[in-house]
């Protein structure tokens, strides 16, 4: 039963886009050394080419002319139920969608993206990891996966506002830019929320803050669902459209803004004439254009690096604005991991990874090489723009008994704002 | 004359039906893909489309043998790295620089070109043998080669290891009759053409898809592909 749902859902996604990509594969197993699960564990299953075996079998069993035959004389493995269970573990909790296997990979395929089609046929028959599904319900029922219901949003962002006396305008009509804030801001990096108001202030941007719009994180698009994934993104267009904004910006979260940004616009109707950026990529422009100006060397407190979220970064193209506000802040002090930027190395947190308790094993083993990266460069505080890449840094700094700041970028750009 | 007989029927009518097969083949996989249907792409760019996808077919082949400059790429693959490029770079080589290759293509398409002396040839058909054996050896035990290959992968490895060696007797005058080895050599051929389209050899076409996808995906989020 599941098993044909998945395979269903496989057969109608499967296009030329995703066949050729399929077709592609030598099967030389380069992608495995590119994903950091397959590098902390060496288990050969978390190579990125297993994790889209059932795609590729599907697609084959059925759409190719020697997939046919060979089922047909045995040579080949019809997909089973238990597999379906089976693969619906590695998809999940060894996985962060951070496609930085289709860089190494000699065909260019790009895995992350199949993987979540993979993630799309398995929530489609159900087949998801418990917490993560709860998470999605929650976001469905509450409007946030990590229970910020209207009241709790409504009392928190008042003491935000108290406890950092800024300014939080909320659904004001006529605004230019609609800033959505993500619940693990909200919940756990409040200081996040003051600082970037801080520097909307400063920037003099007319924004608002949306009590429908409320949510930036998307558990759907984790889940791989694209009902949900749809539900969650309507709730924004729907605040940004009632407000009459020309800017949405996401804030610090990464996944949100794949499918905010990147994702949207091939799986629903976009209000047209509203453009989607990242708060990086806004506080970017500022300091280019001088709308803020930061006190040069602010930070003088050791080494600092920068940890490039997959999902902004190596996905989301902001790869240029965090150093050039680096370079203000820390001339001196600041030094690249290696591999960096585009290449750099997932944090092990994201795709929902964190989110699963089953998954902790593979999430601590990832940030190993993290660990490794930052050591070599000596880093006494990492920065990064990403609440979700923030939590596993902050929580596995705690795990590894690091002696390592981590720190927001917003934070640090709010906290060296020339008055 | 049962040699001189299989050997005209090698170089003859089963050529000629192998080379239809593969062409053939190929064509029908490509008329597939194009009409499995492409949605478009509705995301408003950062970046360019076309400009990452030559990027990346660049990055690709200016170092080495399509395998993409992405750090620590060679310190984690070596042998595939090596080894497979030295394959494709002696295959391709062979196939296009060899004299007698040369004349094959020069009886097909009318035109001919200057070849590289045959020392080079040779010692770069030894190197490609070797490296299909080290390939195979790779595959045999790297956990997660082992996983992710079938039967393909080994027929894959079966089918371009014997023209290369029959090709390489052949070239040496060892051990057999010329009609026979000659023969052989035609033979191993003719299954490796009738064999590409329906396996994953049939890579160096799609790889033109996928490295374009690859590109156009990261220069449209204006990062380097
Ligand atoms: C545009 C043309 C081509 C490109 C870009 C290409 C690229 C690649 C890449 C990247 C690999 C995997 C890594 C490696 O083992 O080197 C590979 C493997 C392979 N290629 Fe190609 N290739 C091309 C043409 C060909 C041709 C014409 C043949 C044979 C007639 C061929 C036969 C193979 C085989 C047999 C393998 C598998 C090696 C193994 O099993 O380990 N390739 N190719
Ligand atoms: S997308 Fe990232 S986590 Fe997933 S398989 Fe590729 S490298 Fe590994
Ligand atoms: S690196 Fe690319 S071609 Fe090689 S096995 Fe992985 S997905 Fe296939």
């Amino acid at each position: 039963m599941e098993k044909q749902i998945v395979l269903n859902t496989f057969l109608k996604e499967t296009g030329g886009h995703i066949a050729a990509q399929l077709e592609a594969c030598t099967r030389c197993g380069m992608c495995a050394e590119a994903c950091h699960f397959y590098q902390a564990t060496g288990n050969p299953e978390f190579s990125p080419v297993w994790k889209i075996e059932l795609l590729k079998r599907a697609y084959e069993q059925r759409f190719t002319l020697a997939g046919k035959i060979r089922l047909a004389v045995g040579l080949a493995k019809p997909i089973s139920e238990e597999e379906i269970s089976h693969f619906s573990k590695i998809v999940y909790e060894a996985c962060t969608m951070c496609n930085k296997c289709s860089m190494v990979c000699p065909m260019g395929i790009q895995l992350g993206p199949l993987i979540h089609e993979v993630r799309q046929g398995l929530s489609n028959a159900g087949v998801v990891p418990a917490e993560l599904l709860a998470a999605v319900n929650q976001q469905v029922e509450e409007g946030s996966p990590l229970g910020v219901t209207d009241a709790v949003y409504k009392s928190r962002l008042e003491w935000v506002a108290d406890e950092w006396e800024v300014a939080l305008p909320q659904d004001v009509k006529g605004a230019d830019t609609l800033v959505v804030f993500s619940s693990i801001e909200l919940m756990k990096f409040p200081e996040n929320i003051a600082a970037i108001a801080k520097i909307l202030h400063a920037a003099g941007e007319k924004w608002t803050l949306s009590s429908q719009a409320r949510e930036v994180v998307n558990f759907g698009f984790y889940e791989g669902n694209p009902e949900r994934t749809i539900m969650f993104l309507k709730r924004i267009f729907d605040g940004a459209g009632d407000l009459g904004v020309r800017k949405i910006v996401v804030t610090e979260c990464g996944h949100a803004y794949d499918a905010l940004r990147w994702t949207s616009y091939n799986l629903m109707a976009v209000p047209q004439g509203i453009e989607i950026t990242h708060i990086v990529g806004l506080v970017g422009d500022y300091v280019r254009t001088g709308r803020i100006t930061l006190k040069k060397g602010a930070h003088n407190d050791g080494r600092i690096t920068f940890h490039d979220a997959c999902k902004i970064q190596r996905r989301g193209g902001h790869i240029k604005e965090p150093r050039e506000i680096l370079n203000v802040l820390a001339p001196d002090s600041f030094a690249e991991m290696s591999p960096s930027r585009e290449q750099a190395i997932c944090c092990g947190g994201g795709g929902g990874v964190i989110a699963i308790k089953d998954a902790d094993s593979n999430r601590y083993a990832a940030f190993e090489l993290k660990v490794d990266q930052l050591r070599r460069v000596g880093a006494k505080t990492v920065v990064m723009s990403c609440s979700n890449c923030r939590l596993q840094f902050t929580d596995c700094v705690q795990h590894f008994n690091l002696d390592i700041k981590v720190a927001g970028l917003c934070q640090m750009v709010a906290d060296a704002l020339e008055k | 004359m049962f040699w001189t007989d299989i050997l005209a029927f090698a170089r003859g009518p089963f050529f000629r039906v192998a080379l239809w097969v593969f062409v053939g083949g190929m064509a029908y996989r490509l008329v597939r893909i194009i009409f499995l249907g492409w949605p478009a792409d509705k995301v408003p760019r950062r970046g360019s489309k076309l400009w990452g996808a030559l990027k990346s077919f660049l990055k690709g082949i200016l170092v080495w043998p399509f395998i993409p400059w992405v750090k620590n790429t060679f310190n984690c693959n070596p042998v595939v790295y090596l080894a497979g490029g030295l394959f494709h770079l002696g295959l391709f080589v062979i196939l296009i620089l060899g004299t007698a290759h040369m004349l094959v293509w020069k009886s097909l398409l009318g035109f001919g070109w200057k070849t590289l002396p045959f020392p080079i040839v040779d010692w770069m058909a030894a190197i490609t043998i070797a490296a299909i054996v080290i390939l195979f050896i790779n595959r045999l035990i790297h956990p997660v080669l082992k996983l992710i290959s079938g039967p393909g992968e080994w027929l894959n490895l079966l089918f371009v290891f014997l023209p290369m060696v029959s090709g390489y007797v052949m070239a040496h005058h060892l051990w057999f009759r010329y009609e026979v080895i000659f023969s052989i050599h035609m033979i191993a051929v003719n299954i490796l053409m009738i064999w590409i389209p329906f396996s994953r050899i049939s890579h160096f076409m799609f790889y033109f898809f996928s490295k374009a996808i690859h590109g156009a995906d990261f220069g449209k989020r204006a990062v380097e592909p």
